[in-house]
């Protein structure tokens, strides 16, 4: 991607994953909620790295935090790391095949979900292990679809 | 480019998600910012909340006439048996308070209650919280005990401006004292993480419990007003090698079907002092 993305783009793919993350899902699709602001999260961060680092990963994760009503700072925590990860890998992740892409995304939220659910479990009650394995799935099952979307998105409102 | 400070600026953000973290769990020095984040994501819980309502908005329109009809008879008819018994209820409300009054007893009963309607569902089905739409606004708070139709629902664990968060009865860091509205036995009901399943804890083999039992909210420990349904005994296991008795109770409430909730504002003005002891 060789143009700027705006921060228009940037804020509205972030308002669409935040309702994603709140809708509501039938009964059985509900505990394997993809973890739509980590994807968001850490698509602009390989896109637009001097936009989007660890600063907007953690306030991010504070909404999230909030959200979900966990303590305040887990998620911004593990979406901190999530981010630095990413910048890390901003390079080669563009010459990776989309197939490819989906198993980094699977590592990166499958991460997040293992920090986020240490410290729950620590501080009250975690989740099962094949819950997470499964939202991890889920989630790199949705990140070409996001890519595609997100790209798109921002391709229309570059400035 | 940020190269050579992206750790340092990892290491500050871990270090004060860390902090943030202590500072939650031990201290509510934080809840005045969580309160005002949940208030600005407001409007996105609302949004979230139309495609269901539109869906269900959808069925509403496609229901038959005579459907509806039948509805309406089978409500109006409901109206008339609970109109009859809330009747009998003022009369004997009123008795009771007199006898009450003779006895000097301080508290009176009839609480005031505000009917609420639920916004969302927790979007992690294991954690049994939902949202409704009052909040500060309404002078709802933190404790205040949240009911529906049939029984106890929950507390309110978190208030911002126009929402607030209720804990629900079934969740598994729950815990509501009751007694067995047979004979007074008090117990200690939990929630499992399960919404249609909960339990007792620590009862003597020796109690009368039996099951079909009614527990009702016991009012101790300050937080639940005294008098409603909570659950009903399903199971009683015992197990001479235990030191306790296993009861399972079914939740009265609910849990997972009703909209419309009411919360309950108790009529001898302790609403502010509970305030107070919760800060």
């Amino acid at each position: 991607m060789i143009y700027q993305p705006s921060i228009f783009a940037i804020v509205l793919t972030f308002v669409v994953s935040l309702l994603f993350e709140l809708i509501h899902l039938p009964q059985m699709l509900s505990l394997y909620r993809p973890e739509w602001l980590v994807l968001t999260v850490f698509f602009w961060t390989l896109r637009a790295p001097t936009h989007v680092g660890i600063a907007v990963g953690f306030f991010v994760g504070l909404l999230l935090d909030v959200l979900s009503g966990v303590y305040f700072g887990i998620n911004a925590l593990a979406l901190s790391i999530v981010s630095y990860l990413a910048v890390g890998m901003h390079k080669r992740f563009k010459l990776y095949p989309l197939l490819q892409q989906s198993f980094v995304a699977f590592a990166i939220v499958l991460v997040h979900l293992l920090i986020v659910n240490t410290f729950t479990s620590l501080l009250s009650r975690g989740e099962d292990a094949s819950t997470l394995f499964m939202r991890a799935v889920l989630s790199a099952f949705v990140w070409p679809i996001l890519v595609v979307v997100y790209d798109r998105i921002s391709m229309a409102l570059r400035g | 480019m940020q190269g050579p400070y992206l750790g340092y600026r990892l290491i500050l953000a871990v270090f004060l998600s860390v902090a943030l973290i202590v500072i939650d769990v031990r201290y509510t020095q934080l809840d005045p910012i969580k309160r005002g984040i949940s208030t600005a994501l407001t409007p996105f819980q609302w949004m979230s909340d139309v495609p269901s309502q539109f869906v269900s908005g959808l069925g509403f329109l496609f229901t038959s006439r005579t459907e509806m009809e039948d509805e309406l008879e089978s409500l109006r008819s409901k109206v008339l048996v609970l109109e009859r018994k809330s009747q009998k209820l003022a009369t004997t409300t009123a008795e009771l308070n007199r006898l009450r009054e003779l006895l000097n007893a301080s508290r009176v009963l009839d609480d005031g209650v505000v009917i609420t309607e639920l916004v969302s569902v927790s979007p992690d089905p294991s954690r049994h919280y939902i949202t409704v739409n009052k909040g500060l606004a309404d002078k709802v708070y933190v404790g205040q005990a949240v009911l529906d139709e049939y029984g106890l629902m929950g507390q309110v664990i978190e208030v911002s401006e126009f929402q607030s968060r209720v804990l629900l009865i079934s969740d598994d860091r729950h815990a509501v004292p009751v007694q067995v509205n047979r004979n007074g036995v008090r117990a200690v009901a939990y929630g499992l993480g399960n919404l249609s399943e909960m339990q007792l804890a620590n009862v003597p083999d020796t109690a009368d419990i039996q099951v079909g039992d009614l527990l009702v909210s016991s009012g101790l420990g300050g937080r639940f007003p005294p008098g409603y349904p909570v659950a009903t005994v399903t199971d009683v296991e015992y197990d001479p090698g235990e030191s306790f008795t296993k009861v399972r109770v079914e939740p009265q409430a609910n849990l997972n079907r009703s909209r419309l909730l009411l919360l309950v504002f108790p009529n001898n003005d302790d609403a502010s002092t509970e305030e107070g002891a919760e800060q």
